[in-house]
């Protein structure tokens, strides 16, 4: 372990320190809502480890607990996390310079918190140990403190009554990761056109009344902006 | 449910969209770049999926337009506590409770 790496880690652990306490109470209801649809605790922390994204975990579990088809659960998860694909852009030329095994393990273990606290210092930094360090220590962190906090909720949901529709946390935390972002008009609209979309046509064979939900909600939102902008120039 | 393996293959499918979509750029190396018009776009994919996963939840009772049903109410409630109060773990428990009651208390 080089001095640049252990300098890199502390500075990364110590500025993800304090947002990664928000992350225990939404750890804990995933793993209550894992189990509120009949998943078992091996199942659920299976699934946990496997996937380690909880907007698709949670996203996903109404698909899996009505036996919805794969290839829509699977088209589900992948809409539900392409905002990756956007911090992934972002945040690449920080690993450029690294080992393909490195950037395998960043794959799996990049998650919003740690982006948003770090990408900007990664991407200015230019010692790749120190980088390397300041990327890594947060992301095992969150892994484990993830990993433990499902755990309590998946072990914890045994103590709660079975007729306590506990599959409504679900949606409730659906709804918590939605309200933040619907700050922005555009993106407000977006939400309002999606989920009024998928209501409307919900008849629509193979459930596609979903995806025809969600593309009505990003062209929604597209089209939003694009005016949002063109009044503002003008 | 789906169970065994099917479950499990169903986790497997989801864990690959976590992969690929965190690792496209940093997998690709040097030479990609996002296009702008993408990138404005996607960013509002995940609010128009979640969208579109609760408000059906929140609206329909077995494929029903339901306008006055607990789980709306109780919604309610969750987005008001939200913007209302910082505590993470408020909107769960009134959520809940407002749902609870209205299930159990007043047999709705």
């Amino acid at each position: 372990m080089s001095d640049a790496f252990r300098k890199g880690a502390r500075a990364g652990w110590a500025d993800f320190l304090p947002m990664s306490v928000g992350l225990i109470p939404w750890a804990v209801v995933t793993g209550i809502a894992m189990r509120s649809i009949g998943l078992s605790p091996v199942e659920a922390m299976g699934m946990n480890l496997i996937v380690y994204a909880g907007t698709a975990q949670l996203g996903t579990l109404p698909l899996i607990a009505t036996g919805a088809p794969l290839w829509l659960i699977f088209v589900t998860a992948l809409v539900l996390n392409l905002r990756f694909v956007i911090f992934s852009a972002a945040i690449a030329p920080a690993f450029h310079d690294h080992h393909w095994a490195r950037r395998v393990s960043a794959s799996y273990l990049l998650v919003d918190g740690v982006f948003a606290v770090g990408a900007d210092k990664m991407l200015g930094a230019r010692e790749p140990e120190w980088r390397w360090g300041y990327f890594i220590a947060p992301s095992v962190w969150c892994w484990c403190l993830w990993q433990v906090f499902v755990l309590v909720g998946v072990l914890g949901a045994e103590i709660v009554p079975r007729d306590w529709s506990l599959e409504f946390m679900v949606t409730i935390a659906l709804m918590l990761l939605m309200i933040p972002m619907a700050r922005t008009r555009p993106m407000l609209l977006a939400a309002v056109a999606g989920g009024l979309g998928a209501v409307l046509l919900r008849d629509l064979p193979l459930r596609l009344g979903l995806f025809a939900g969600i593309a009505i909600g990003i062209a929604s939102g597209f089209v939003a902006e694009h005016w949002q902008t063109r009044r503002a120039e003008r | 449910m789906s169970d065994g393996l099917t479950l499990w293959l169903t986790f497997a499918a989801i864990g690959v969209t976590t992969l690929m979509t965190r690792g496209s750029f940093i997998m690709l190396g040097e030479k990609a770049r996002l296009p702008a018009a993408l990138h404005r776009a996607l960013r509002y994919a995940p609010a128009a999926a979640l969208s579109a996963l609760v408000v059906p939840d929140i609206l329909l009772d077995g494929g029903q337009l339901q306008p006055l049903n607990p789980k709306l109410l109780a919604a309610v409630v969750v987005v008001v506590v939200a913007l209302r109060w910082r505590n993470p773990w408020l909107p769960f428990i009134l959520g809940m409770g407002v749902l609870i009651a209205l299930r159990k208390g007043l047999g709705w």
